[in-house]
């Protein structure tokens, strides 16, 4: 059986296509002005990696923020029930999935068949998500990419507020005055985010395994912040970001079923 | 130059000009939005109790900002409140007439923060920005306010209301079950007859006061039947039940019981012709946290019945609807001490307002909780919480703590008064219901 998720992200969108539990293909695109075009973009290309057409899949669930823009979809799925639904999926002993996005973080808690018992998203602040690490990259003058590795090499930890994006970078402006290395100010930003995220989790109840997915996931230096903040592992897959696509396709097999 | 009695203690000074256009402005918004969500919970029920004709047009503040003014010009006197501590009993024993002058409206929360930062919970902002212009009619036409010493949103509300209007503050003691608050209590509310009787010119007899909780007992007796209407498969939508709560708050209490009678009368032949309002598996959801004001803030309750998949509000800890009315003045004897003394009881001891603690918690909010989880057969709570609402925000985790005991969900949802985070909301609350249903296809 071939199903598909598509996830509509704030930032990208991203196609998960899936036969008999295996991924066949994975695609991304940014989301841009026109998500919608984006969706059907990622979702062709999907297609076209799987060599297959449109009419061998049998159900496309979509997910995100943007979820009703899918114009090819059969139906919708939460983003936090699509979480569950990875998490479980890639990790069978995790009962906890935290996703870090672009501009939202959430926390999920599932039982043993991935499905969601309870869920919290953080405040409407991107404080706590991608965003943040971009805004900061920018006043550190240093690329995305090289604000988790930098961070690592950080020999003390100095921190700053990170309650807001507008305040965060003036937190990091006055480090900057202070002349700290870029080091400890990129770990003190993954510090800052890292605190607001496990406060989130901690009133939602921290059952392990905990599974983090989401773009963030892929940053080192966030990772080390949040293992340190948490004190527990932290089981990341291989392709994070395309968590919720993949819940999304693991719930269209289950419509299909139901059907 | 002013003279020092004429400056303002708060307020700001604003042109003729600028109010006349905010007032316009906002009263503009007012009236699509009264319509608009009026029109939507008339779509939410294909076959909506023709009873609720009644209450969108009392909904709609305009007709009963009339029956004031002329009630005022035959020299009637119309006493204000801003927290359901206020004794309307007395009030009616007085012959003046009780209204509730909270404010829900979002444009007026801007205006409010010239005066107090942002921060401040919104229904207080939107409060100070609605006299800023002029725009409750219910306030202007108050001539004194009873301020409940609640929350510090409150408290420092009246203060700034002081402004305009006599104040007449009532200290709320935060511990309540003790002999010495129930005392302290019963002194304010004699302090607040005597404020009525002097504002009046008419004695508070027995008689009249017998007559005064006989009209509010009657009231509750029509509030209780329609909320027990709801324990079952649906038979009124969420949002129309709590609108008919919500009109107390303004209407005429006599009239609105006769309506609200018509009402139950009217659901009880749909029960029994199984015309339910939306489908018997819909989950059920209660609201509890915050006080959700009609018009402007009727945003959550419009979220979660027009959601998909779809909820039904079938109960709610709010003191804007269901905490109102639900307890009934008790008297034993009606001598007038007797009657104070069941005052007293129901205003104080049967709060489940968060200022409120003991070292068990506010226990009386968690029975509450419990006990309309249970029998309304709730499926979930959306736990509702404005920007600034300390109180609501810091009970959370002791009730979701008793809720995850018992399995049932509970959700946190924070706003503002704004519609432009109703994307997000959406969202959320969406999430919440899907695992609601938990839907054998997810």
């Amino acid at each position: 059986m071939i199903t598909a998720g598509i996830d509509l992200g704030t930032q990208s969108v991203k196609v998960v296509i899936l036969k008999d539990g295996q991924v066949l293909a994975r695609s991304k695109a940014f989301s841009g002005f026109d998500p919608a075009e984006a969706a059907e973009q990622a979702y062709n290309e999907a297609l076209k990696k799987a060599a297959l057409s449109a009419n061998e899949v049998l159900h496309v669930t979509a997910t995100g923020s943007g979820m009703e823009l899918a114009s090819n979809a059969n139906s919708t799925v939460s983003m936090m029930g699509a979480d569950a639904k990875a998490g479980v999926y890639l990790f069978p002993t995790a009962r906890t999935v935290v996703d870090v996005g672009a501009e939202e973080a959430r926390a999920v808690k599932c039982d043993d068949k991935g499905v969601m018992v309870d869920f919290v998203v953080n405040e409407r602040c991107a404080a706590g998500a991608g965003a943040f690490i971009e805004a900061m990259a920018r006043a550190l003058e240093v690329r995305l990419e090289e604000m988790g590795p930098l961070s690592l090499k950080a020999e003390r930890a100095s921190s700053i507020n990170a309650s807001c994006v507008i305040f965060g970078e003036s937190d990091v402006v006055s480090l900057i005055h202070r002349q700290e290395s870029k080091p400890e100010i990129a770990r003190a930003i993954f510090d800052a985010m890292a605190d607001r995220i496990s406060s989130m989790m901690h009133r939602l109840g921290i059952v392990p395994d905990v599974v983090l997915v989401g773009g963030v996931a892929k940053d080192v230096g966030f990772v080390a912040s949040l293992k340190r903040k948490l004190g527990i592992e932290l089981l990341i897959p291989e392709f994070p970001e395309y968590a919720g696509a993949l819940g999304a396709a693991l719930v269209a097999v289950n419509r299909v079923k139901t059907v | 130059m002013k003279k020092p009695s004429e400056e303002k203690k708060y307020m700001l000074e604003m042109s003729t000009k600028e109010v006349e256009e905010l007032m316009a402005a906002i009263r503009a918004t007012s009236k699509k939005m009264t319509a608009e969500y009026i029109e939507r919970m008339r779509k939410a029920d294909k076959n909506r109790p023709k009873a609720m004709q009644y209450f969108d047009e009392i909904a709609d503040f305009e007709k009963r900002e009339k029956e004031l003014l002329a009630a005022k010009q035959s020299g009637k006197k119309v006493v204000g409140y801003m927290c359901l501590f206020a004794p309307i009993e007395l009030i009616l024993a007085a012959d003046a007439i009780p209204v509730r002058v909270n404010s829900g409206w979002y444009d007026a929360s801007k205006l409010g923060d010239r005066v107090v930062p942002v921060e401040v919970c919104p229904m207080v902002r939107s409060t100070i920005g609605a006299k800023m212009i002029g725009l409750s009619p219910y306030l202007e036409l108050s001539d004194a306010l009873i301020s409940g010493l609640t929350c510090d949103g409150m408290t420092k509300l009246s203060e700034i209301l002081s402004d305009y209007k006599p104040i007449w503050a009532m200290a709320v003691p935060r511990l309540k079950d003790s002999a010495q608050s129930l005392d302290f209590w019963r002194e304010e509310m004699k302090t607040l007859m005597k404020q009525i009787e002097a504002l009046t010119g008419n004695k508070i007899t027995r008689g009249k006061l017998k007559s005064a909780i006989e009209l509010t007992q009657r009231a509750t007796k029509a509030f209780r039947r329609l909320q027990d209407l709801r324990k079952g498969n649906p038979v009124i939508m969420g949002r129309d039940a709590m609108l008919v709560n919500q009109t107390y708050m303004w209407d005429d209490i006599k009239r609105w019981t006769e309506k609200t009678e018509a009402l139950c009368d009217e659901l009880e032949e749909r029960a029994r012709q199984r015309n339910w309002a939306c489908p018997p598996d819909t989950p059920r959801v209660m609201v509890t946290g915050t006080p959700m004001i009609w018009p402007d803030n009727w945003k959550v309750p419009s979220i979660i019945e027009e959601a998909n998949p779809q909820g039904v509000l079938v109960a709610d800890e709010l003191c804007s609807s269901e905490r109102l009315l639900y307890d009934p003045v008790g008297v034993d004897e009606w001598t007038m001490d007797d009657m104070l003394n069941a005052i007293g009881e129901r205003y104080l001891m049967a709060s489940t307002c968060p200022c409120f603690t003991s070292d068990d918690g506010n226990k009386d909010r968690i029975n509450w909780i419990l006990n309309k989880v249970k029998e309304w057969k709730v499926n979930g709570v959306i736990y509702y919480v404005v920007r600034g609402c300390m109180l609501y925000a810091m009970e959370y985790m002791r009730v979701k703590k008793v809720l995850d005991h018992m399995s049932i969900p509970v959700y946190y949802l924070d706003t503002e008064y704004t519609r432009e985070d109703v994307g997000p909301l959406k969202t959320r609350v969406e999430a919440f219901l899907e695992m609601l249903t938990a839907r054998v296809d997810i």
